[in-house]
């Protein structure tokens, strides 16, 4: 199961780094087919470099804080994780360290769902979307915003190398009021 | 030179020497450019993969074979209306070259461009003059026009072979054997007069029904061309009789017999013994079909149709159009058929004599009692009281008024020893007997492959495995009857039997692809993810060029959600045969894992032209609309897979689902029931059911049906999830709480776990406030 960071509260505790990107079998990546921008870049380092699978290309903001990104989805979508890659020993000033996220409709409507504070991460770092309650388990919107707060070292611009958004995976079995979990419902499920 | 040069050429081929074959026969061409030259280099080219060679030689070529050719070289690359043009016949009467080769290859090409009633036509055609041309039949069991296999292989069919190995082969040395096989054949019939006489008929009629009018067209060829002479030169013409005539003759009552073994050493010695039934021979058996057809007026009974028919051609006048065709035909078919000898014309004769010296003595005497028989139809005659030979010595009489020099030719015999043709009858019928029962053994085993070929592409899957069942333990485990066994149990989604099916077949057949993709899917089913990773890597070991090995490594990524992945590589088995139907339907499947469903539908929609009995293609249009919430069109699509599939349960399902969406809740829950009905094990039905009495407010039904799912699937959180929520809109909160429990004890997805304690948590609300779960 993925490391969650800190759950439910305003203030994330400061967490470290994944080596590893390890994600449950039920969420999948949702952003793909999403609309990615930053709110300054330099050039050589554009937001693409944030969904490149590349962990040694990396997006650098070229502006005043805070340094936004920006993803917006084409409907209403159930989101649930957010995993970023830093690297402190490669970033050192430029690695962020006060992470906050907020969602909403569009840019008028912003609200900030969850804020993370980092200390000296290295590798893949999570942030979960839901709340407490279950009826919170999933974040429903239409645009997410990530926005770097702050730096290590108290650096201007920030080096993000890699974002991931991940979300549950539909029912593949349309009109079906719940999932099915036994293998024999499994098996007479679809045709191939 | 030349013929050294085609000789040599014809080794390397033999040998599979392709380059020196290609050389030399470049060299042949360059000093003596002939259409036939031609052809030898078209194939050696095609037997070198090399179509694109073969298509510029032949384009614009007349002679039949040569059309064939570039028929198969246009097929090769793709170039199908050229192929069609080719292959069709130009005038009116003119016939597919090759017969039912060309007429394969010509349903193949309707197939591919999607006229499917010419296909089918094609494809019976074919079957007709070759039955033992299975491919012909699977073809048609696809397009879904497969008649009972028992028709197909059926003994008219082992009449027709019959005759094709006693065509006029290019063969010589088998010349005497199959004149014996005839011979000894009628023998054996012939001697027993204790059958009766309808045993006989029967009998012969098993064997030699079909005779078209091959075996005469030949005969009279003959004695067309030779006036009453009998003797050596004619021996020289009927090298190629057909032993049909003769050997129906035997099969008249027993008086008959012995007018009849005259004609059968005639025939017997005339047909050169063709063990091998190949295109060849299919030119000139094509046409004497037709004209056999022309014939069925006569034939007043089945078991004497052959009879008639053979008679008719014997004494018939109808040498000049046979013999015109003929002509023709012998132009066009290969110089190595000996059915030029055939040729009423006379042309044939230089043909014929090479391969006639061997079988001199039979052929004379065949010849006089040929002419004994022909010139007594009156005595015939007079034993067909009561016996079913009437229609036969009928149309014999009829044809006996022939003005055929064959009529003459026996005519003048007259005379005949029976003694001696008896002798030789004795040595010929003995090996004749084996050849056809080796012909009724082949001919049994394919009607048991060809019906259970039939059934199972009809999806009746249970009485296709039964018929497999009853092949010998040699043929059953092969690579591939156990596929197709494996095949049958995958239909009936019985998993497990199918695993084991195709591993012994994978044991039995490790380098056969066929039905390799259906294992990688049973084995996707089963969640077998170190199986399914090993038949992928060795299939792809084995054959990197095989769609069937970049099904199975898609199915193994999509077994472990990386379905972008599998989607490349079900594009690269696309790739490699764009007309391989499954895998663009499992292409389809990726995409709508991938949420794609415009491509989705592009897929569906690539494998339903290809093979419109492709029901799994049906089925996913059908989920998509479905998800789509276009219920009409998803009713319509589950609707066809269902037509197509009738036993299968998880259609039924999912078309009682799309009902129920259309509100057609009364149909809805027939389709369940018999979903139901026809796959005990499979759980859904029921569950769906429950679902659509829940959502009727028919609770109580709702629950009864979901207890007894309990029993089914104890496992499953869905249906304790469902039950809960029955609970809770009765009320019950306790047992509302404790089946959402029970529910949650069973690890459901995430969603789930969310949806089910928003439940729990909201089942002391008051239903007001409470949103629909």
């Amino acid at each position: 199961m993925a490391t969650e960071s800190s759950e439910g509260e305003e203030e994330g505790k400061a967490i470290g780094g994944n080596q590893h990107l390890v994600v449950d079998d039920d969420l999948r990546e949702m952003a793909k087919k999403a609309a990615w921008s930053v709110s300054s870049c330099k050039t050589g380092n554009g937001v693409q470099f944030l969904r490149d699978d590349n962990l040694d290309t990396y997006w650098q903001s070229d502006g005043a804080q805070p340094h936004l990104v920006n993803i917006q989805f084409q409907k209403k979508v159930k989101l649930q994780l957010v995993v970023l890659y830093v690297d402190f020993k490669l970033d050192e000033s430029y690695t962020p360290s006060k992470i906050s996220i907020r969602a909403g409709d569009g840019f008028h409507n912003l609200k900030e769902i969850k804020t993370v504070e980092l200390v000296k991460p290295i590798g893949w770092v999570y942030v979960s979307l839901s709340g407490a309650d279950p009826r919170e388990a999933f974040l429903n919107t239409f645009m997410l915003q990530i926005a770097v707060l702050s730096n290590h070292l108290n650096g201007r611009d920030t080096h993000v190398r890699q974002i991931k958004v991940y979300g549950p995976r539909p029912n593949p079995i349309p009109h079906q009021p719940f999932q099915f979990t036994s293998r024999e419902f499994i098996t007479y499920s679809c045709v191939r | 030179m030349e013929t050294l040069l085609i000789d040599c050429v014809q080794s390397s081929l033999r040998h599979f020497m392709l380059r020196n074959a290609i050389f030399l026969c470049e060299r042949l061409c360059a000093d003596f450019p002939s259409e036939l030259n031609s052809q030898l280099l078209a194939i050696c080219y095609l037997h070198n993969n090399q179509a694109y060679c073969a298509y510029h030689i032949l384009k614009g070529t007349q002679m039949a074979q040569s059309r064939y050719l570039f028929a198969i070289s246009c097929v090769q690359m793709d170039l199908l209306t050229e192929a069609e043009a080719a292959l069709c016949p130009t005038e009116p009467n003119a016939e597919v070259p090759n017969g039912a080769a060309g007429h394969y290859l010509l349903g193949l090409i309707y197939r591919y461009t999607d006229r499917r009633k010419s296909a089918v036509d094609h494809f019976k055609r074919a079957l007709s003059m070759d039955p033992l041309l299975w491919a012909a039949y699977e073809e048609l069991c696809v397009l879904g026009a497969a008649e009972e296999a028992n028709g197909v292989f059926s003994e008219a069919a082992a009449l027709c072979i019959w005759q094709q190995l006693l065509n006029p082969g290019s063969n010589t040395p088998n010349l005497q054997i199959t004149n014996e096989d005839h011979v000894v054949v009628l023998n054996k019939t012939l001697g027993s007069e204790e059958m009766s006489p309808r045993q006989l008929k029967s009998m012969q009629g098993n064997i030699f029904r079909d005779t078209p009018g091959n075996h005469v067209a030949v005969f009279s060829g003959g004695p067309s061309s030779q006036p009453s002479s009998g003797g050596s030169s004619n021996i020289s013409l009927y090298g190629t009789p057909s032993p049909m005539p003769a050997q129906l003759y035997g099969v008249a009552p027993p008086p008959l017999c012995r007018n009849v073994q005259p004609n059968l050493n005639i025939l017997g010695g005339e047909s050169s013994p063709k063990s091998k039934i190949n295109t060849t021979l299919q030119g000139s058996r094509r046409k004497l079909l037709d004209e056999g057809k022309l014939r069925k007026k006569f034939c007043l009974s089945s078991a004497y149709f052959g009879l008639s028919q053979v008679s008719g051609r014997l004494f018939s006048d109808s040498e000049p159009r046979r013999s015109t065709r003929l002509a023709g035909e012998a132009a066009n078919t290969n110089s190595n058929s000996l059915q030029v000898g055939t040729n009423g014309s006379g042309h044939s004769s230089t043909r014929y004599f090479g391969g006639l010296s061997s079988s001199s003595k039979l052929i004379s005497a065949a010849i006089r009692s040929g002419t004994f028989c022909k010139g007594q139809p009156s005595a015939s005659e007079s034993f067909d009281e009561g016996r079913r030979s009437e229609s036969f010595d009928d149309s014999r009489l009829d044809n006996t008024a022939t003005t055929s020099s064959s009529a003459s030719l026996f005519a003048d015999d007259g005379s005949l020893e029976r003694e001696r043709t008896g002798q030789q009858m004795g040595g010929v019928l003995a090996h004749g007997s084996r050849v056809s029962s080796g012909i009724l053994e082949l001919l049994d085993l394919l009607r048991t492959l060809g019906e259970g070929y039939r059934l199972s592409c009809m999806y009746r899957c249970q009485d296709a495995l039964d018929i497999y069942m009853k092949l010998s333990h040699k043929q059953y485990n092969t690579g591939w009857v156990l596929s197709q066994v494996g095949k049958a149990y995958f239909e009936m989604v019985d998993y497990l039997e199918a695993d084991q099916a195709f591993t012994l077949a994978r044991q039995a057949s490790p380098y056969s692809f066929e039905g390799m993709d259906i294992y990688s899917t049973v084995l996707f089913h089963l969640k077998e993810e170190m199986k399914l990773s090993y038949l992928a890597q060795e299939l792809i070991s084995t054959d990197r060029l095989a769609p069937q090995s970049w099904c199975a490594m898609g199915n193994c990524y999509s077994l472990q959600k990386d379905h972008e992945t599998a989607l490349k590589n079900f594009q690269r088995a696309v790739q490699l045969n764009s007309k391989f139907a499954y895998a663009h339907t499992l292409c389809g499947h990726e995409h709508v894992a991938l949420e794609d469903f415009e491509n989705g539908i592009k897929s569906y929609q690539s494998a339903l032209r290809i093979n419109p009995r492709h029901y799994n293609s049906w089925y996913g249009l059908g989920m998509i609309y479905l998800r789509q919430e276009k219920f009409e069109f998803a009713e319509h699509h589950f609707r066809r897979a269902f037509q197509i599939n009738p036993c299968s349960s998880v259609i039924m399902c999912y078309l009682g689902t799309a009902l129920h969406a259309l509100k057609k809740s009364e149909e809805a829950l027939n389709m369940m029931d018999k979903a139901i009905i026809a796959d005990k094990k499979n759980p859904l039905p029921m569950y769906q059911k429950a679902n659509i009495l829940v959502s009727l407010e028919k609770f109580d039904e709702a629950l009864k049906v979901l207890e007894a799912l309990k029993e089914y699937a104890p496992q499953e959180s869905s249906v304790y999830a469902l039950m809960g929520k029955i609970y809770k809109q009765w009320n019950i909160y306790e047992k509302a709480m404790l089946h959402f429990g029970l529910a949650l004890d069973l690890k459901p997805s995430a969603t789930d776990v969310a949806t089910i304690k928003l439940a729990i948590e909201k089942l002391h609300v008051p239903d007001e406030m409470v949103d629909n779960l």
